[in-house]
């Protein structure tokens, strides 16, 4: 236990005039050539021709897509290809220069049009691995000579690749993610992304985990120039370069966050020009100097000169394991097909110019160069074409026939059934920066948001790559206190404010979820949740059956929901049902202190994205909570109060309304009324449910979200379909009223549910 | 582009259908002319043909559901062609039923009134059952359709089910598992059941028995045929007279023209006889509407047909024009069409006056119900032999009693009896049938059989 990690601020007012020095960015520094690279000894022949070949492998395969389109590919004429045809022709200096920067266990994300970036990443880390790695890739193949073995691989990586653009089983992700989801985790390729930007949180978040887990890897993020305009990749870049990664709250470990945000600037984002019609900025390079006072060590990097790219990359990671990181590198090339294969690119820019462009191509150019340089001659370069195409024929030739995967297992991999059940020793037990916060317990009993800090408390101390992040989460403790204690205990690694970006935090966590960590983020209020929508949705909840389950998603993000307090319509919502709406997801909320512990930890030890619903109506609510470890398991009602005329099904704080509403009918009626808690969303408990309904024939679902959409609808709808001849009268649902949350407590009270809501629906149905 | 295929409309009176079978089904090959599907009308099922050739893509209707004439039944076109979008089929509107009433408030947008204002429907609402107390009143095989309900609307739940079956003995009753297993099956109710075993207990005989007894549904026919000579009897004031007629000389002239080769049939001249007098009484071929009285200045001539499932009434159209020749032709053809079902509706519409010949059927004499919209009906009973005095001797004649059932709002005791002797003077008048003017000879071979002439 060294000095307390709490700082208070301590500045003075200075209005002294002076001039912010944005500093230079360099442009085109490579002055290099292939001459001086072998002369220096930074790069082998060998080195140098494989440059050409992972080059050459990339056009292959993408000249392949367009051939498919007109059934003109020879080796599979007949072959119908299905799926996008965003190609990155043109580009292959900046996918295959930069992946040679990079080390094997170093990890990238790429985009839509990932197509290079996963080739080269694959084929770079194939030449770096040891004899055993590669024949632990290719089991099937007996040769004995290195050489022999690496091109077995190398087909094999082809051959993967290929089935995955086809939708094969064989493909890298089973044929579930496709051309613009493709990933293969075991070479560090964390994903290409479909979504414009978001894969840049997921790098960020990979680099944090790489950073608290002092792995020494580099994340190199490629994403377009379009891609920074959008409000993540911004955020991103600020999360990156976080002072407190590197100034005097890091102590002793201050080392930024090593990523290199690598901009393929092909200067189309589709068909927006960035260089100067929908930016302001002449290159995309400035904008690093709004996020670091180092401009991140911006430059601006030739990419139709692969050479130029590989020597800005080495140096890019070379400088975040030093701890520099993060690096911006704006890399200029271009795409010589349009967006996608339907796009004539006509109506935007000139022949002339893509002639311009055709003219530096990276491929023609570095031949030029490896002739020079004598490393190859004329026929050396045709015999290596050959060989690539010949490949290349050979392994589309295989996954043109490939299975396809099974119908029947089209929900395959939507959700993993592993968990945390032992801590690997690696991480087991956490070092602590000073002592636990104390926990008041009185007889027995604490308060659910004391419940939520000694689950957090737990986990942290039992699992070392739990980490906390949020909004005011550290010093402050959050802004319902519900994590007061834990930054003093825990130390700034693991307990750490982040921006005001909830995009960011939900993306940075779901990349470090997937490069080793389990993180659990909070957003202060739920709806904020609907700001972080792509990065729950579309990211978190789809990396598992996307990547064909190569990576687990061990996330939680708690979301405090308010309701009740006159905050009006933006902080006050109950959005469980929008997200019970995104396959992919787990949802939780506790309705008590001790389902509030219990379910915590379990959601922490799951390896699916958790989202996490609390009420802030709750959080001082106290109720029995023992001190020990145990779990509430994800998925399991519980029966609050057993009955027999009528089942209330409820979660959240209207199971207490619900529990007052079976008063009442006892007391008015000497109706008899069970009382579920539902406790968990997804997976939903519909067995306890069921067999409440076929007991007492009888149901009201109630929630405090609005009824239109509710999930209350499709648990009675549920009902009705699997219990129909049980029902004794329709299943009733309770909820707010079908608006927006106003500021007025007299509105507000008649706006969300209450006990009397669901007394009255019972009695409609008694 | 799929071809409609069209319910016909076979009557002009005819507002709905129901297909009774589909004798294509979907996907089958259809060649021009194919029967496709047929139909039950009023009184009859028509068999419909295909106009084109093709496939059966689509059955829209399916056999039951009553569909107003003119609407889409189906569809047929080529193999694997699409067919237009189409809204499901109803059953054609009857009787509107109160719709159901919903207090709901709408899950789309605030409304500044309830939909409607509570209390209970003012129409006779519909029978509620919870879907629990249903299968609870399935698995204990009772009927429901009798018990109070308790809940919201009526709606009979659970505790109704239990309290009413407490309240008949439910718990008394005895009866063997395979009794049970029978009456689940037909959906009896085990509270009708009479049990004839020891105890009361109710055996599979008992469940046989109240199966044989169960109501059955009547036929659309039938039911017509009960709505059409109720709402006769209830609107005509009938009232009959009987006539004996002496058929010996008319059997006689019969017997000899068949064996010419004219197969003459009794109703064909008692047609006759009837269309030559209705000419003469004018009243008798009108109809009422109990303000007005209608004159028709043609005779179609209804023949009562018997057939299993009941009764049909083919008419002869313009029978006054039509020679006993083609009167005989023309009964001929309307009786076959109707014992196989194929008559139109148009033919068996529209009559001024109606025969019921149940000669064939050994009987003394009988009364038959006015047609509505017309005045009287005429019942014909079998020709007997008989003892009469005829010059002061007692000879045997072939007797036929004819009754008519006349409209006392259009007829008279008087008219009646005038306008029977008219029929009676014909039918024992040979020489007015334009034959060989013969006197029919004493002792001429009738030769009835024992009883009845049977005459198709």
């Amino acid at each position: 236990m060294t000095k307390s990690p709490v700082y208070l601020s301590d500045s003075r007012p200075k209005f002294t005039p002076y001039e912010i020095d944005c500093g230079r960015i360099p442009a085109y520094r490579y002055q290099g050539s292939l001459q001086s690279e072998l002369q220096a000894g930074t790069m082998t022949p060998g080195e140098a021709v494989a440059l050409l070949e992972d080059m050459l492998v990339i056009r292959e395969v993408e000249e392949m897509i367009v051939k498919l389109r007109s059934g003109a590919y020879e080796p599979i004429g007949q072959f119908n290809y299905r799926g996008p045809t965003h190609v990155s022709v043109g580009q292959e200096g900046t996918a295959a220069g930069a992946c040679s920067g990079l080390q094997l266990a170093d990890n990238i994300t790429s985009t839509h049009r990932g197509h290079g970036e996963s080739l080269a990443k694959g084929t770079c880390a194939l030449r770096q691995m040891t004899d055993d790695q590669l024949r632990r890739r290719v089991p099937n193949c007996k040769a004995a000579r290195r050489e022999d073995l690496l091109e077995a691989a190398l087909e094999e990586h082809l051959y993967r690749t290929i089935c995955e653009l086809f939708g094969k089983d064989d493909g890298y992700c089973r044929g579930r993610g496709g051309s613009m989801h493709i990933a293969d985790f075991t070479v560090g390729h964390l994903g290409a992304n479909a979504i414009v930007g978001g894969g840049v949180p997921i790098a960020t978040g990979a680099a944090l985990a790489n950073r608290c887990l002092e792995r020494g890897n580099v994340v190199c993020c490629f994403a377009g120039d379009g891609a920074y305009a959008n409000g993540v990749v911004l955020e991103s870049l600020n999360f990156a370069a976080q002072a407190q990664f590197t100034n005097h709250l890091a102590d002793g470990r201050k080392r930024g966050l090593p990523i290199v945000f690598l901009v393929c600037n092909n200067h189309y984002g589709m068909t927006g020009r960035c260089d100067d019609e929908v930016m302001g900025v002449e290159r995309i390079a400035r904008r690093a100097a709004g996020f670091a006072d180092n401009n991140m060590h911006a430059e601006v990097v030739n990419g139709m000169n692969v050479l130029a790219v590989r020597d800005a990359v080495r140096r890019a990671a070379a400088l975040c394991r030093q701890g520099q990181g993060p690096l911006l590198l704006d890399v200029d090339c271009y795409r010589y097909w349009g967006h996608s294969l339907s796009d004539p690119r006509n109506e935007y820019r000139t022949r002339e110019e893509e002639a311009a462009w055709r003219a530096v191509d990276p491929i023609e150019s570095y031949k030029k160069a490896l002739l020079a340089a004598k490393v190859l001659d004329a026929q050396g370069i045709s015999g290596l074409e050959r060989s690539v195409a010949q490949r290349n024929a050979r392994a589309a030739t295989r996954a043109a026939a490939a299975a396809d995967p099974a119908p029947e297992d089209v929900l395959t991999f939507m959700y993993t059934d592993t968990k945390c059940e032992t801590v690997p020793k690696d991480f087991a037990g956490a070092t602590l920066a000073g002592p636990l916060p104390e926990i008041k317990r009185v007889n027995g009993e604490l308060t659910y948001k004391d419940a939520l800090k000694e689950a957090l408390v737990q986990e942290m101390v039992r699992d070392r790559r739990v980490i906390f992040y949020g909004e005011d989460v550290a010093d402050y403790g959050g802004a319902f206190k519900v994590t007061k204690g834990l930054l003093e205990a825990f130390g700034r690694e693991r307990v750490f404010n982040a921006p005001i970006s909830e995009a960011c935090i939900c993306g940075t966590a779901c990349g470090a979820a997937m490069n080793g960590l389990r993180p659990v983020v909070e957003l202060m209020y739920f709806d904020f949740a609907l700001m972080s929508s792509d990065q729950i949705s579309n990211q978190a909840a789809k990396w598992h059956y996307m990547s064909g389950a190569q990576t687990e998603v061990p996330l939680v993000i708690r979301a405090s929901a308010g309701a009740g307090k006159g905050y009006g319509g933006q902080h006050s919502q109950t959005l469980e049902s929008v997200f019970c709406h995104i396959p992919g997801l787990y949802v939780v909320y506790p309705a008590t202190p001790y389902d509030a512990k219990g379910l915590l930890k379990a959601a922490i030890r799951d390896n699916n994205p958790v989202l996490f619903v609390e009420s802030q109506a709750l959080y001082g609510m106290k109720g029995p909570v023992p001190e020990e470890d145990y779990l509430v398991p994800l998925g399991l009602a519980e029966v609050k109060r057993p009955g027999t005329d009528l089942t209330l099904v409820a979660w959240g704080p209207v199971v207490h309304d619900c529990l007052k509403a079976a008063d009442a009918l006892k007391a008015q009626r000497g109706v008899a009324a069970e009382v579920i808690d539902l406790r968990s969303l997804v997976p939903l408990d519909l067995e306890t449910v069921l067999r409440s309904v076929q007991k007492t024939g009888r149901c009201v679902v109630a929630s405090q979200a609005v009824q239109i959409g509710s999930y209350t609808a499709e648990i009675a709808s549920t009902i009705q379909d699997l219990a129909f001849d049980y029902l004794d009268a329709p299943v009733k649902r309770v909820g707010a009223k079908n608006g927006i949350a106003p500021q007025s407590h007299i509105l507000e009270a008649a706006f969300l549910p209450n006990a009397d809501d669901i007394l009255a629906a019972a009695n409609a149905i008694l | 582009m799929a071809t409609p295929i069209i319910m016909p409309k076979f009557g002009q009176m005819t507002e709905e259908s129901a297909i009774v079978e589909w004798l294509k089904q979907e996907g089958d090959p259809v060649a021009k002319g194919d029967i496709l599907f047929t139909v039950e009308t009023d009184k009859s099922v028509m068999e419909v043909e295909s106009f084109a050739e093709g496939t059966l893509l689509k059955i829209l209707v399916p056999p039951g559901l009553s569909v107003p004439v003119q609407s889409t039944v189906g569809f047929l076109g080529q193999r694997g062609e699409p067919i237009p979008v189409q809204p499901a089929p109803t059953q054609a509107p009857r009787v509107p039923e109160a719709p159901p009433l919903d207090t709901r408030p709408s899950t789309l947008a605030p409304r500044p009134s309830p939909l409607a204002p509570p209390g209970p429907p003012a129409a006779p609402a519909r029978f509620r059952i919870s879907p629990r107390a249903r299968k609870l009143a399935a698995d204990c095989v009772i009927d429901p359709s009798g018990i109070q309900g308790s809940g919201p609307m009526g709606r009979v739940v659970e505790k109704d089910v239990r309290a009413y079956m407490e309240a008949r003995g439910y718990g008394q009753i005895r009866i063997s598992p395979a009794a049970r297993q029978l009456a689940a099956r037909e959906r009896l109710d085990l509270l009708s059941l009479a049990g004839t075993g020891d105890s009361g207990r109710i055996g599979v005989a008992d469940v046989q028995r109240a199966l044989a007894e169960r109501p059955r549904a009547m036929s659309r026919m039938r039911q017509i045929i009960a709505q059409r000579l109720t709402q006769s009897v209830l609107t005509a004031p009938h009232f009959f007279v009987t006539v004996e007629v002496d058929m010996t000389a008319l059997l006689c002239l019969r017997a000899r023209l068949k064996e010419q080769g004219a197969p003459y049939t009794v109703t064909d001249f008692i047609s006759e006889a009837v269309v030559l007098t209705l000419k003469e009484f004018p009243d008798v071929n009108s109809s009422t509407d109990g303000k007005t009285i209608r004159w028709h200045s043609h005779v179609h001539l209804g023949l009562a047909v018997s057939l299993e499932q009941g009764l049909v009434v083919p008419v002869i159209r313009n029978a006054e024009e039509l020679t006993l020749a083609e009167l005989n032709a023309r009964s001929r053809e309307l009786a076959d069409k109707a014992r196989k079902g194929k008559l139109t509706p148009d033919e068996m519409a529209g009559g001024t006056f109606t025969i019921s010949n149940m000669g064939m059927l050994d009987v003394e004499n009988f009364t038959a119900i006015i047609n509505p919209g017309e005045a009287a009906i005429l019942a014909v009973a079998s020709t007997l032999s008989k003892p009469v005095a005829l010059e002061g001797k007692t000879v045997v004649r072939s007797i036929m009693k004819m009754t008519l059932s006349a409209d006392h709002r259009l007829i008279d005791g008087a008219m009646a009896a005038r306008f029977l002797n008219a029929i009676k003077q014909k039918l024992q008048d040979p020489e007015l049938w334009n034959l060989p003017a013969e006197q029919p000879q004493r002792g001429c071979v009738t030769t009835p059989g024992v009883g009845a002439q049977r005459l198709p």
